[in-house]
């Protein structure tokens, strides 16, 4: 697939955008909560993605994680970029898995399972660890400055968030 | 070193999330091309974070393939926020209350009238500053918000061509004028392995608007076509892959390209 992206080969866009387009759209806009901005920002993504395919680099991990953080860091920079006219920076994790669930139930597929079953068995340390790291973009290090937790810590909440929501897919 | 601590230490989530230090990430990828064990667990992770994106995709509303195989053709344009409406505050008016009472009331009211009147007429000025102030907070906000998306955006296109310029199995074959055009100069980047082929342009004369620059690998002396581009196009442009190529020339043809090179209007050729 990289390969015939990397040879210009625009049917294989057509194939990662139906394949993708529905979980990326997901990543986005868990992020930034508003359905056009997160059109404009998937529209963005494969452009990057096609764009910027001579970046990826296979030895460093799987392709649907490059999208996936192409994704996440474009969604987060949008949000950045609008950060003034955004009243619901301090949004609890609650209120937004609510917003999302509410906003969307009508969409969602009968089979998708929606990021609050996901989340349900998280603690709410992991929760927030979860919440900035994932949604928000902050770094190990910011985290463990800004809110005083060891770094050691931050890292394994984030680990026992991760497989506990594994769990759930699996 | 203790590989079953590494791995539950979460340093990998935080590597596949692209959330350590450049420092860091380093670290992590010497010790995934050391043990398979910590690369196999990485691609767990990472295979997690795809079921769980796939079981909470969410499709959406518009479909914006074609858009998108439209774009493609083009240069991926800016994205302008919407300059924000400012709401002009009403400006209010202090009601003063007669009291006919004493003599005294009556001058302190006069006095607390004309006091008053003074303060509402000097908020009110400083009310229109600072409304004024405000409009033109969010107008350079907006601004702002517009020239980072264009910074942005050039920053991701020079890493791409900053990737390619650092990658040695990038070989760079440059291209001098002909005698059609003796200044024409411009350099292609061609990575062998891959077949990936850029341009840059240095120096190509205006073309007129039904015109392109086009493209030629030379194949067994043979030209075969290996994309159009525009004389005013900016960074690398990507071109036709090629896996194999003499020398490389660029030709002055028709909008949209030809089947064969004008090889009277070569502007440039550079031997591989």
């Amino acid at each position: 697939m990289v390969r015939r992206l990397q040879n210009r080969d625009k049917s294989a866009l057509s194939y990662l955008y139906d394949k993708y387009n529905a979980a990326l759209y997901g990543v986005a806009s868990r992020i930034i909560k508003n359905d056009d901005v997160t059109e404009e920002v998937l529209q963005d993504v494969f452009i990057k993605i096609w764009n910027k395919i001579e970046m990826y680099d296979a030895s460093k991990g799987r392709f649907f994680t490059w999208m996936m953080n192409l994704t996440r860091n474009a969604s987060i920079d949008k949000l950045r970029s609008k950060e003034i006219s955004r009243s619901s920076k301090t949004d609890s994790i609650d209120d937004y898995v609510y917003t999302f669930d509410r906003e969307n139930s009508t969409e969602m597929s009968t089979d998708a399972i929606g990021v609050k079953t996901l989340m349900d068995n998280l603690v709410e340390d992991q929760k927030f660890i979860l919440q900035k790291i994932y949604f928000e973009g902050f770094t190990h290090t910011e985290i463990a400055e800004e809110y005083g937790i060891p770094l050691g810590t931050v890292k394994s909440r984030l680990r026992s968030a991760l497989n506990h929501m594994r769990k759930r897919v699996a | 070193m203790n590989i079953e601590e590494y791995i539950s230490s979460g340093i990998l989530e935080a590597y596949a999330l692209g959330s350590l230090s450049s420092e860091e990430m380093k670290e992590v990828e010497a010790m995934l091309a050391k043990y398979p064990e910590i690369k196999a667990e990485l691609n767990s992770i990472e295979l997690a974070f795809e079921d769980m994106a796939m079981a909470s995709a969410q499709a959406p509303k518009r479909d914006l393939k074609a858009s998108i195989l439209d774009m493609i053709e083009e240069e991926a344009p800016v994205v302008k926020p919407q300059p924000q409406a400012v709401p002009k505050p009403e400006p209010k008016v202090v009601q003063m209350q007669p009291s006919p009472v004493w003599k005294y009331a009556v001058a302190a009211s006069v006095s607390l009238a004309i006091v008053s009147g003074y303060l509402a007429f000097d908020y009110r000025a400083k009310w229109q500053n600072s409304s004024q102030a405000y409009a033109q907070l969010l107008a350079n906000n907006s601004q702002m918000a517009e020239q980072y998306n264009q910074v942005n955006q050039q920053l991701g296109n020079l890493e791409n061509d900053l990737a390619v310029l650092t990658n040695p199995d990038f070989r760079r074959i440059d291209m001098a004028g002909t005698e059609n055009a003796k200044d024409s100069y411009a350099s292609v980047f061609w990575n062998q392995a891959t077949q990936a082929l850029y341009l840059n342009i240095n120096s190509l004369k205006e073309l007129a608007q039904d015109q392109q620059y086009q493209l030629w690998a030379i194949v067994d002396g043979v030209p075969v076509d290996a994309g159009v581009f525009d004389w005013n196009a900016e960074g690398l442009i990507r071109m036709k892959n090629m896996s194999k190529s003499a020398a490389f020339a660029v030709t002055i043809e028709p909008r949209g390209g030809s089947e064969n090179p004008s090889l009277e209007l070569m502007q440039v050729i550079g031997n591989v």
